[in-house]
């Protein structure tokens, strides 16, 4: 809980203007002496303003969205905004951006910090035009007052800071949201199209070397032999190191230490360790044999088995999905640069805090030594959860010594070293009573534990309940359930990717669902509208679904299909849906066509439902590139051989391109609910709503990812 | 190491680097334009496209020795203060999400437009089936270099 009294407080140095410290770490301990503020907003004397975002952005829209809150309640001009990204340390403790919580969890004290700060003005001007505060009103960066009075920001800025920081600040009413809800663009656009916005890979320090590191291509395995002559042989290398990871070359130019690290790749030997026989076809069988051996049970009701074997009928199918890996079209990078007592990182992470932490460590510092620039992101996609990059360019700088470096891998690297999500088999069960409804549901999830990999190895009493989400929250009415995961071992490290196992265990459901459909003559989407049945709300343990919300994206997005209407022949419309997380709530209607076993995705009708909007250009974004990004998931995969994966490049890794992409078509069902979170919802529904098409198309099921071109035909 | 005479941007630049050297690292790491951006370096994503003599290109496949002489536009230099039509289209439309693989889909729409002012979809489809956008922007790269020829026709 976040401490009250310490939530806002004026921080600024005299002459500063008003500035607003404010705390966003719910997870920080309550009556703590010290102000620890985590976010700031500065109105300056000039009229301008600051707010740092304590949040990374990666194309989501959080240096756009969390401003926007604060604007909206202080009556910002957003002409005058300027937004930095936050600097982790104490101040910043909480800066990790994964999970779509950017939004929730800084809704309500940002909201706050505005209103208070507006509140001040307020009572500045007052005092100096001697009239109550409430005569007073705000608009568009002025106080106004009675007959035209009217005074700027700016202006009455130091004269706001003296005044006391109201506790409890009256909140807007959406009906006057003059910001929130409309369209507003991108706040970084400018810099975007005029190649003036900085990645991680555009950070040019003085003095700045590059580096490639050589890596065993089999993860975890390591040199055995190598001459370093042949590296330092190419024009502008200056140094091949050893690191953990492997042997660092270190060059002028990015180009010389790539060809200088060819060059000693000729004579380097490895060790290839523990993981060099790994395979997908052996994985394949270990997950086979895991869905009719022990698990971990994630959700019961009633007693399934018993169910199953009374059942007058049972439906039973295997669903499968592959290794994927993130292929963010920026590599992985960091430049670090170690000066005497201290280390400076530039990086594009998504976990500022622990890069500040674990770059200090490596190079044996302490945290507050270390200072972490966080740069825009190539794509994140939970890629960047990972520090591994960030660690590794601290232990190359270290090493190698001098002024900073700059490790780049390339895409081979970023490929083969990903933090891949896993596979996963799912053994899919329902029993059918007499009148053919539903009377039991076993979902068997088979596969690596990312969370186990996460942990370093450790198992976490959170592994079966993160490994089952998207299955253990089936929101259907079904008298027996089971939900539960059998853990596989794989030696590759493991990590987040948007959306996560909601992926292939909402896949697996929502196909499967649609198979019981056609199975007992039901239409999918009146099946589901049955199975949600007259109850509002559903509990999974600490989460509860509304599925008042959930049904009613069902029948906009179904309606504004045109759910039912009469296609041609080798065309047809497949529905999915979710409660995401039990916060966001999705439908997805594909529209496809298969001739010739060529399959064309037309057109996905999405209707949403994820509380109020901030800013309606940035949700339809997340909406059009996750089904984007969900699509791909259709294509692509990554299979391992001998311990490396198969696939080194995009050539081998088709994502989605541009005359692919089928029209999106969004609905948002208005909600006076709380911002849930937009950038993983979308993702999982575009697999099952298109595979499910295609059934309605062609007849044909397709159980497995990627989709075999064959499998049409 | 040999020295090269490039035009970039309109200004000349002196280059030493060896022959083979993509144009790519000669404009990110000796020249300092960066807003071109790796992603592949196999020619397959398309986030490095300069204009070479007002054709779109892909800077890491293309080599120091085979530009000498030749003009030379990156993203910095298609206008001076973002003011280009496609750039402008691109705000209008809100195209971008991370950004990163912009610079290069705005080179190509650029040098779609010159080439055929009002492209049609197909022509759309053909300019950017070598680029990638993880982040999925493509309905808005549509719209963009559709607004910005006016629509199609």
């Amino acid at each position: 809980m976040t401490n009250r009294r310490d939530f806002l407080r004026v921080t600024g140095a005299v002459g500063a203007g008003l500035v607003l410290g404010l705390h966003l770490d719910a997870k920080s301990k309550a009556g703590t002496a010290q102000f620890r503020p985590n976010a700031f907003l500065a109105l300056r004397p000039d009229g301008t303003v600051c707010i740092s975002v304590p949040k990374t952005e990666m194309g989501q829209g959080v240096r756009t969205s969390l401003p926007l809150i604060v604007a909206e309640e202080l009556d910002l001009d957003w002409s005058r905004i300027e937004v930095v990204t936050a600097l982790p340390g104490p101040e910043f403790k909480a800066m990790q951006t994964g999970g779509s919580t950017s939004v929730s969890s800084t809704w309500t004290p940002l909201r706050k910090a505005g209103a208070a700060a507006r509140e001040m003005l307020k009572a500045a001007a007052a005092a100096q035009w001697n009239i109550g505060v409430d005569q007073c009103r705000t608009e568009n960066g002025f106080v106004l007052g009675p007959r035209g009075r009217k005074l700027s920001y700016g202006h009455l800025a130091q004269a706001a800071a003296k005044q006391p920081v109201p506790k409890d600040p009256m909140l807007k009413q959406p009906a006057d949201y003059r910001l929130l809800g409309k369209r507003t663009p991108r706040f970084d656009g400018p810099a975007i199209v005029t190649g003036k916005a900085v990645f991680g890979l555009d950070v040019r320090r003085p003095g700045q070397r590059f580096a490639a590191v050589l890596r065993c291509p089999v993860p975890g395995g390591q040199p055995r032999a190598w001459d370093e002559t042949k590296g330092l042989a190419v024009q502008g290398v200056k140094a091949v190191v050893k690191v953990p990871t492997g042997l660092a070359v270190v060059a002028d130019s990015t180009w010389a230490a790539f060809k200088g690290r060819e060059a000693l790749a000729t004579s380097t030997t490895w060790d290839e360790g523990v993981g060099k026989d790994f395979s997908t076809l052996a994985l394949e069988a270990k997950m086979r044999a895991a869905l009719m051996g022990p698990a971990d049970e994630a959700r019961r009701v009633g007693d399934a088995e018993k169910a199953l074997a009374a059942a007058t009928n049972v439906l039973e199918a295997e669903y499968a999905f592959p290794y994927q890996a993130h292929a963010t079209v920026e590599p992985m990078n960091a430049t670090v640069h170690i000066q005497g007592e201290g280390v400076e990182t530039w990086t594009g992470s998504q976990s500022p805090n622990e890069v500040q932490e674990r770059t200090a460590a490596a190079v044996g510092l302490k945290t507050e030594q270390s200072k972490v620039n966080v740069t825009l992101l190539g794509g994140g996609f939970g890629r960047r959860l990972g520090t591994d990059f960030s660690t590794e360019a601290a232990l190359v700088a270290k090493a190698a010594g001098g002024g900073p470096i700059q490790v780049v891998w390339d895409r081979e690297d970023d490929f083969r070293h990903d933090l891949h999500h896993p596979a996963t088999l799912h053994r899919m069960r329902a029993g059918l009573d007499g009148s053919g409804a539903i009377s039991a549901w076993a979902h068997r999830i088979a596969g690596p534990s990312i969370l186990r990999s996460w942990m370093g190895g450790q198992k976490s009493p959170d592994q079966t309940s993160a490994e089952a989400g998207g299955a253990l929250d089936i929101p259907y009415a079904i008298p027996a359930i089971t939900v539960d995961f059998a853990e596989v071992e794989a030696p590759t490290p493991l990590g987040w990717l948007r959306a996560v196992e909601i992926v292939p265990n909402v896949f697996a459901r929502e196909c499967f669902l649609d198979e019981v459909a056609h199975a007992t003559g039901k239409d999918p989407l009146q099946l589901r509208l049955d199975l949600l049945g007259d109850q509002d709300i559903v509990k999974f343990g600490q989460d509860e679904a509304d599925l008042r919300r959930l049904k009613k994206v069902l029948q906009v997005a179904t309606g504004k299909a045109g759910w039912g209407r009469k296609l041609t022949a080798g065309r047809g419309l497949g529905l999915a849906c979710h409660a995401y997380d039990c916060r966001t709530y999705v439908a997805q209607v594909a529209e496809v066509s298969v001739v010739k076993g060529r399959l064309r995705i037309h057109k996905v009708t999405c209707a949403v439902d994820c509380g109020l909007v901030v800013n309606p250009w940035g949700l339809e974004a997340q909406v059009e590139g996750g089904i984007a990004f969900g699509l791909s998931a259709l294509f692509t995969q990554i299979t391992w051989e001998q311990g490396r994966t198969v696939q080194t490049g995009f050539q081998d890794f088709p994502i989605l391109r541009l005359p692919d992409m089928p029209a999106v078509e969004i609905h948002v069902v208005l909600s006076r609910e709380a911002p849930s979170g937009m950038g993983e919802p979308p993702v999982p529904l575009a697999i099952p709503a298109v595979l499910n098409a295609i059934f309605a198309a062609t007849g044909k099921r397709i159980r497995r990812v990627p989709l075999d071109g064959e499998s049409l035909t | 190491m040999p020295t090269y005479q490039l035009t970039v941007n309109g200004r000349l630049r002196h280059v030493d680097a060896e022959p083979d050297t993509p144009l790519l690292w000669i404009l990110r790491d000796a020249l300092g334009l960066t807003g071109t951006k790796f992603g592949c370096g196999q020619g397959v994503c398309g986030s490095c496209t300069i204009h070479l003599d007002g054709q779109a290109v892909k800077s890491c496949q293309t080599r120091l020795k085979d530009v000498a002489e030749h003009t030379i536009i990156t993203v910095e230099g298609l206008s001076k203060d973002g003011s280009h039509p496609i750039q402008k289209a691109w705000l209008a439309e809100d195209v971008a999400q991370c950004g990163y693989c912009q610079p290069g889909m705005i080179m190509t729409a650029a040098a779609l437009l010159k080439h055929k002012a009002h492209p049609t979809d197909g022509d759309i489809d053909g300019a950017f089936a070598g680029h990638i956008c993880r982040c999925g922007t493509y309905p808005r790269i549509r719209k963009a270099v559709k607004r910005a020829a006016g629509g199609a026709k």
